[in-house]
């Protein structure tokens, strides 16, 4: 089957429309960079996250107000694929100093229910635990092991000769569970997921994340200027940045428009967009390699028109394998399932946005440099 | 032709390999498909028999039967072992990232903490929860800011800043060491298969437990301090007489006509222990025979005939057999409540079957010290003896203590033990009043390294917070799987559907190659011991578009070359030549930031930059070497090539 045999095209000819169409998408991204901003996961901005499935159906209206009255502050709940999981994400590590004395009367209330009667000491408090004192180490075994069965997180410290001590951890899954666990007795959840990053942690991926990007971009420079011409380097480079900036945007302004789509900026997005860099780079690559071959057969043709002709000699190439890696981020978007959905997606964009860039972005730019220095580019 | 046949070869051999590496997987699934089907009944039959069992005795149940029917076929294990490894986002478990706490470390060490010390200290945690600086400089320098040297609070006077902060420094990586060990022991104690131990950085412990279901338990285990005991190790009688009793149960005889030929059995186990080697029939019926008689002694095989120590070694293997055994209800029974069994931490090499064994002590629940009054240890050798040697120091209580007790129990052992399971069992060799002793019977420097380390893990607790974790639920990686598989296939079916459809002919050549390269990437996958994620297989579905990429450029050259009518040999021959630049030159690219990707990702996205790179290499092979060589046989042969 031949679809785009012998095409000619005028396609730079045309190239002050593309560039109004890329300013414009690039627009439309700032501004909703400007009045959206980005949302990051919480690898980047550190927090805790569970997502819990419950056995009946559940929504997040009837969730939220077991959850609010934990006193967490802000916690954000989202539905969850399309079962009875909800996602429960909160900004906190650690589970605010206020919360204790209940959480502590409740610890002390099992204590009582457990061995009525019992002496016991708090003997230690810190910001995730409290350590309890009981008269012999037979009790404090008892506590540890019936007081882990009722969801408490505890364990028994032995700093001293003694063994009678008992240290309860208390984190923000921890009250979470024990008060679903209470209040939900007849809707029992199991926990899918769970995550938890620290902030620093969270920094240190950041920044990494964009070391990243920009090395890859470095190194696709530096070999494709050692490969080509300086000036496709940098117009192959820049024809990236607006790929990445563009689907950046896309992020801004579609980030919970979408039903179903989280588009977060997390660990598995960068990935995307290095694909995406790699893939796009690829289409580049292809495009010049035809502009320098046909360079060395036509030497008098004008650049322009050297430059047209391959992109419409690899035109086909370029569409088929686009469609062919369009269609498998199709096939990962509808089966991917949710946790590798906005990874899908980013792809999916990313190929149609790295398709049209290196037609109409990277070979305008060379077009571009050399109509203006009016000087003959040569391999 | 001849040529054709070189390269033939090739590919054919990589086929084989890459099956041959697939099949253990493929082994595993049907196993595993198998396993869990009779558990599943296993599971109905118990519940229908005890319809209100408590959910984690349920589950401890199953597992039961799970470990028995494993431990009874050892191909399971096998094959698990060399199956292509899934990551924890598809067989769920549990990713956790430890950081020691060097606030609390320094708290630890300091001498006569005061009021501007602990205000110092709160200042300095605030600052280091934001910035990339070590506490310990944080710390140094608003010291320093206020006039105060580090002296006051560590070290000796005439210490200068500098040393007392790289000791600090070098106590907080000790304690990585520390908290390594412990988690070590606990994780194999707590028998999670495929654990990963890792060391990041100089501060960073990062734990991954597949299969881990009941997270809860795992953050204990990761998380609680260590327990480091010195318990008393029963006299031989005693445990031999005890051991009797045990066996007699097992073996369902009285416990009145336990008392005779007590020596007898320990002279038969051991000399069908010296038998077991050979293979006569004799011996064969000898050993049935003593596991009738004497299940207990059939497991746990003594030691020492002499009865000079009633220490017993288990194989590894069935270490979860005798802790069934030991406790079942009839058997608690008769071991008396104030002792229990437990084993060594790590197992010994038997010389005669070349397998590991544990050794199984005796000893008193109550412990006579604990680890909290250990000052220092120190792995030494013994300039007498060349042998390695531990010295350990205790604080004055402890010292008190320790005079007693060692007094009290000359020649008699005294077990190491730390969260349960016995490090060492030295004998007392006299009173030691000063709190400074020597434990000496360590077979080399790295075991009594480890002995230093176990010991101060009671002196000085690792601190260690958790600074990042991730679980996935089985459930949730199940799905991932399941997902992952129909993307694949479906992936697979569309792309190579449409090759057909486009190029006819030399399309099928193109689907082919597709089939080839998904099988070469799961082979070398298998074969590199490589972790399979969701990403990753995103990675194959995404490999699979873009793999057929390069049959494109070429099948396009094709055309264009047969379009100015030259021959067909010399339009494949041009096609190939010509797109091999672009063809080069674009894969390198995609693969450098593969290679970026893989440096800075962790886990999932690493398993996606991994089959990312490996999807380039194979699809490279695919379309230059495999579809050249189908190109080449028909063009040699004659037949009609069409490129749609």
């Amino acid at each position: 089957m031949r679809i785009f045999e012998n095409l000619n095209i005028d396609f730079l000819g045309k190239r002050k429309f593309f560039y109004i169409l890329s300013s414009s998408l690039f627009l439309i991204g700032v501004v909703n960079f400007i009045f959206r901003g980005f949302t990051f996961g919480i690898d980047f901005k550190g927090g805790s996250e569970y997502v819990l499935e419950f056995q009946n159906p559940m929504t997040v209206g009837k969730l939220r107000p077991n959850i609010e009255n934990i006193g967490l502050g802000n916690v954000e709940l989202k539905s969850y694929g399309s079962s009875n999981a909800i996602i429960i994400r909160t900004e906190l590590q650690t589970v605010p100093q206020t919360l204790f004395p209940g959480i502590i009367k409740k610890i002390n209330s099992q204590i009582e229910n457990i061995y009525p009667g019992l002496p016991y000491q708090i003997v230690d408090s810190t910001a995730k635990s409290v350590t309890y004192n009981f008269p012999n180490s037979d009790t404090a075994n008892v506590m540890v092991d019936r007081l882990f069965r009722e969801g408490f997180q505890t364990s028994k410290t032995t700093a001293d000769l003694t063994n009678t001590k008992m240290t309860v951890s208390i984190g923000i899954s921890d009250l979470i569970k024990i008060n679903l666990k209470e209040k939900l007795k007849d809707n029992t959840f199991k926990v899918l997921k769970e995550e938890q990053v620290g902030p620093k942690v969270g920094g240190e991926l950041k920044r990494n994340a964009v070391i990243a990007i920009f090395l890859s971009l470095v190194m696709i420079l530096i070999y494709l200027g050692f490969r080509f011409k300086f000036i496709f380097a940098a117009g192959a480079v820049v024809a990236l940045f607006h790929d990445v900036l563009i689907t950046l945007g896309l992020y801004a302004a579609l980030y919970n428009i979408i039903p179903g789509l989280n588009l977060e900026i997390d660990l598995t997005t960068v990935a995307a967009f290095l694909t995406l860099i790699g893939y796009s780079n690829n289409d580049t690559v292809i495009v010049f390699d035809r502009v320098r071959e046909m360079m060395k057969v036509h030497k008098t043709m004008p650049i322009e028109e050297v430059v047209n002709l391959a992109i419409n000699k690899t035109l086909s190439r370029t569409l088929i394998t686009s469609g062919t890696t369009l269609l498998t981020t199709l096939v990962l978007l509808i089966f991917g399932g949710e946790v590798i959905r906005a990874f899908a997606f980013t792809m999916f964009f990313g190929v149609i946005i790295g398709t049209y860039s290196s037609i109409f972005v990277a070979s305008a730019l060379v077009v571009e440099y050399a109509n203006k220095t009016k000087k003959k580019l040569q391999f | 032709m001849k040529e054709i046949r070189f390269r033939l070869a090739i590919i054919i051999a990589a086929i084989v390999f890459s099956v041959y590496l697939l099949y253990p997987t493929y082994v595993d699934y049907q196993k595993t498909k198998n396993l869990n089907k009779v558990l599943d009944s296993k599971k109905k039959d118990l519940l229908v028999g005890n319809p209100n069992i408590n959910p984690d005795l349920l589950d401890k149940k199953v597992k039961q039967i799970e470990d028995s029917i494993k431990a009874s076929d050892p191909s399971y294990v096998k094959a698990r072992a060399q199956r292509i490894k899934l990551g924890l986002d598809l067989q769920g478990g549990m990713r956790v990232v430890l950081e020691v706490n060097t606030t609390k470390l320094i708290n630890k060490v300091a001498k006569n903490p005061d009021e501007v010390f602990k205000g110092v200290i709160a200042e300095s945690e605030k600052e280091a929860a934001l910035s990339d600086e070590s506490v310990v400089d944080i710390f140094a320098r608003k010291l320093s800011q206020r006039g105060i040297r580090m002296s006051r609070y560590f070290g000796s006077v005439r210490d200068d800043d500098s040393k007392i902060i790289s000791d600090l420094k070098k106590d907080a990586e000790d304690a990585v060491s520390r908290a390594m060990e412990i988690i070590r022991n606990r994780v194999d104690q707590y028998g999670v298969s495929e654990p990963s131990i890792q060391r990041q950085g100089t501060r960073r412990i990062i734990v991954e437990l597949p299969g881990v279901a009941r997270e809860e338990e795992a953050k204990q285990l990761l998380q609680g301090t260590a327990l480091l005991e010195f318990r008393l190790l029963k006299d031989p009688e005693l445990t031999f007489s005890i051991m009797q009793k045990i066996d007699n149960v097992l073996a369902g005889k009285s416990l009145i006509d336990s008392t005779k030929s007590d020596s007898t059995v320990a002279a038969d186990t051991n000399k069908t222990k010296k038998q077991l080697a050979k293979t006569d029939t004799t011996a064969e019926q000898r050993q049935k025979d003593i596991e009738k008689n004497h299940p207990f002694f059939a497991i746990a095989h003594l030691l020492d005939s002499q009865g000079r120590s009633a220490d017993a070694a288990v194989r590894g293997d069935e270490r979860d057999k005798l802790t069934r055994l030991l406790n079942r209800p009839d058997v608690q029974s008769a071991i008396p409540n104030n002792v229990e069994f437990i084993y060594s931490a790590k197992p010994f090499k038997n010389t005669n079957d070349n397998k590991d064994y544990y050794t199984l002590y005796l000893v008193n629940k109550e412990p006579e010290l604990t680890g909290g009054v250990i000052t220092n240890a120190r792995a030494n050798i013994d300039p007498q003896t060349t042998s390695a040697v531990v010295d350990m120091e205790m604080n004055s209580d402890g010292a008190a203590e320790w005079s007693r007790i060692t007094g009290a129990n000359i020649h008699k052992r005294i077990a190491i033990i730390l969260d349960g399971v016995a490090f060492s069992a030295p004998v007392v060799q006299g009173k030691i009043p000063g709190g400074r002793s020597q434990i000496s019977g360590m077979a080399n420097m790295e075991e009594a390294k480890l002995l230093e380390i176990i010991l101060k893990a009671g002196a000085l607790p690792a601190p260690v917070d958790i600074i990042e974790e991730r679980t996935i639920g089985p459930s949730l990686g199940q799905d991932s799987v399941t997902n992952g598989l129909t993307s694949m296939v479906i992936g697979y079916i569309l792309v190579g559907l449409f090759m057909i459809f486009y190029y006819r002919r030399s399309g099928e050549i193109a689907a082919a190659t597709l089939t080839l390269i998904v099988l070469f990437v799961l082979g070398v996958l298998a074969g590199f011991g490589a972790t399979l994620t969701l990403p990753g297989m995103a990675g194959i579905v995404l490999t699979m578009g873009m793999a057929v990429d390069a049959n494109v450029l070429i099948y396009e050259r094709i055309r264009e070359e047969l379009g100015t009518g030259k021959t067909i040999k010399a339009s494949v021959e041009g096609g190939f030549t010509k797109a091999m630049p672009a063809i080069l030159d674009s894969n390198i690219t995609t693969f450098f930031t593969g290679i970026i990707l893989y440096q800075f990702g962790t886990g999932p996205v690493q398993g996606f930059a991994l089959t990312l790179m490996i999807g380039i290499i194979t699809s490279l092979f695919g379309a230059l070497v495999i579809s050249r060589v189908i190109f080449d046989w028909m063009v040699a042969k004659g037949a009609k090539i069409s490129v749609g």
